[in-house]
């Protein structure tokens, strides 16, 4: 009703709609543009951006499925993938002590969770060569020392949203299965476990794009061979453009998209990135 | 809930919690500590000094890498807000039936890479990119122009690499606000710039602010941006430490930048958090 009234006098002055329309079209040129315009020179005949293209022409993406590149492309899947298990296994924990129980020094945990959301990563990233190099672990530098520190950044949006989902769940739910009988254990399996399904989904997701987009701390983490694609694409823009990368990039950019719809058609991720657009 | 016995906690959270204190909190304090030994041939001595702050605060060069790494977070915060609130607008009050869809294309930069997105305006600035092309064949430059390595370049990227970070906090705060507010002022004779700056503006300010600190507290400590678009000349925070420790192996000043790197980002938090902002779950 409200909103009706509302469009209806927007529609008595179509004048400011219109020329907010306008600005919202141009905020989107400037936000979707450069992206588009990564694309389409990947298609380029010649070694120059042009654009739009001259020519038509696959190869650079043909290099961009040789083994230079699918090789950290595939590393950083792996990686992704790998840091998105640990941090929900981390996470559950972590999120039902936060979220379920009131205790001593709960506080500080509070702190400990989200304090790498709060550091930059890169310092993360930094103090993490330094430990490492410190305790003799340099041969665990790469994909190890990737790992752990992916699991570091990641973990607070896992606590997170599994926090939150946990958080919409009425308690009273848990008590009516204990006082029907069933055990702790049967309760989490059968009953909290399947309403929070989403909620893990949801961070295991966003923990896999964060690792699989991070730069910040993988530069200081890689090494020679084993090293996460947006660190490899870095390296290369040092030696100027080349299509080759751009079509890469386009890769890189495909892959997190198409997971986040597959999984949001499964089970509503948009729910937990911008709360109520259904309501 | 009802508060139960101890040790279950305990177990619930150990292993995480030592995780995180093995990984994250050890790393740091490793950190911090560096920053006040004395480094010798590209190797960290046990001696405490205050020189390698000291060193930082003092010369110019480094002086001109805060300002400008200052600089720069803030022109990003204000242009993202300034581009972000019209779209965030839109989209809380479109009847579009493409609405959806509007959101997710306006989110959907976060799941590229900083690389990837900043890799577009380096084909659009560089000298031999699209600008300049463009540019030329309109006839308006008849000579190619650097805009790139530029602080300016750097801002761009920035910019555009963190506007979805201002249009979801801005969205956040626009949705808790009753659209009959405005209809009422407008109905009670208001004019629509002043149901703008007094109704609607001062309800969004959280979302604003918020924003506005997110974007800023990205933007002084990104390492990718400022690598691509941005030259020897035009050093930042996060490019100086990357050059001390992985080119200069310089622990003790790349430690020392870190830690007023946090310094300045923590107490910004901080006082965020006094304003009741805070930071979202993205």
């Amino acid at each position: 009703m409200a909103a009706r009234f509302l469009s209806a006098a927007w529609r008595a002055n179509e004048g400011p709609w219109a020329m907010l329309r306008a600005v919202v079209a141009f905020v989107y040129l400037f936000s979707l543009g450069p992206i588009l315009i990564t694309a389409a020179v990947s298609f380029n005949q010649t070694n120059r951006s042009f654009f739009p293209p001259r020519g038509f022409s696959l190869r650079w993406w043909e290099r961009a499925f040789a083994p230079e590149w699918i090789d950290p492309l595939l590393f950083s899947l792996k990686l992704g993938s790998l840091t998105a298990l640990l941090s929900t296994l981390l996470a559950l924990p972590l999120a039902f002590a936060l979220f379920r129980y009131r205790f001593r020094g709960r506080e500080a945990l509070v702190a400990l969770t989200l304090g790498p959301l709060m550091l930059p990563t890169l310092v993360t990233g930094v103090g993490l060569l330094q430990l490492f190099q410190y305790i003799g672990w340099r041969e665990y530098l790469g994909f190890a020392a990737l790992l752990v520190g992916h699991v570091v950044i990641c973990l607070p949006f896992a606590v997170r949203t599994v926090g939150i989902s946990l958080h919409t769940l009425p308690p009273n739910l848990e008590l009516a299965a204990g006082s029907l009988g069933a055990t702790r254990w049967r309760t989490l399996r059968h009953v909290v476990f399947p309403l929070i399904k989403s909620g893990i989904v949801a961070g295991a997701v966003f923990a896999f794009i964060h690792s699989f987009t991070d730069v910040n701390l993988s530069i200081f983490l890689a090494r020679p061979g084993q090293i996460p694609v947006t660190v490899k694409i870095l390296g290369f823009l040092e030696f100027g453009f080349a299509p080759t990368l751009a079509a890469v990039s386009v890769i890189t950019l495909l892959l997190p998209l198409a997971l986040v719809a597959i999984i949001e058609r499964v089970s509503g991720l948009g729910d937990f990135i911008y709360g109520d657009h259904r309501g | 809930m009802t508060a139960r016995t101890l040790p279950t906690h305990w177990l619930l959270v150990a292993v995480p919690a030592a995780f995180l204190l093995a990984f994250f909190v050890l790393p740091n304090a490793l950190l911090l500590s560096a920053s006040f030994l004395k480094s010798e041939a590209q190797q960290l001595t046990t001696e405490p000094t205050l020189d390698n702050y000291k060193f930082l605060l003092t010369r110019s060069l480094y002086l001109e890498v805060f300002l400008r790494t200052f600089v720069v977070g803030i022109a990003v915060g204000l242009i993202d807000v300034v581009l972000g609130f019209p779209l965030a607008y839109f989209l809380v009050r479109t009847r579009s039936r493409w609405k959806g869809l509007l959101i997710a294309l306006s989110l959907a930069p976060l799941l590229a890479s900083v690389v990837v997105r900043t890799y577009g305006w380096y084909i659009i600035l560089n000298r031999f990119g699209v600008a300049n092309d463009a540019l030329l064949g309109l006839g308006i430059i008849d000579q190619r122009i650097p805009f790139m390595p530029s602080t300016g370049a750097i801002v761009i990227g920035l910019a555009h690499a963190l506007l979805p970070y201002t249009v979801l906090s801005i969205m956040g705060s626009l949705n808790g606000v009753n659209p009959n507010l405005e209809s009422a002022a407008m109905s009670l004779g208001a004019s629509r710039t002043r149901t703008f700056l007094d109704v609607v503006l001062p309800l969004s300010l959280p979302g604003i602010a918020g924003g506005f600190i997110l974007v800023f507290s990205i933007a002084i400590s990104a390492y990718a941006t400022p690598a691509i678009l941005g030259g020897p000349a035009t050093q930042v925070a996060a490019t100086a430490i990357y050059g001390f420790i992985m080119q200069l192996l310089d622990w003790s000043l790349g430690a020392a930048l870190a830690v007023i790197l946090i310094a300045s980002s923590l107490a910004l938090l901080y006082a965020a958090a006094r304003f009741g902002v805070r930071r979202t779950a993205l």
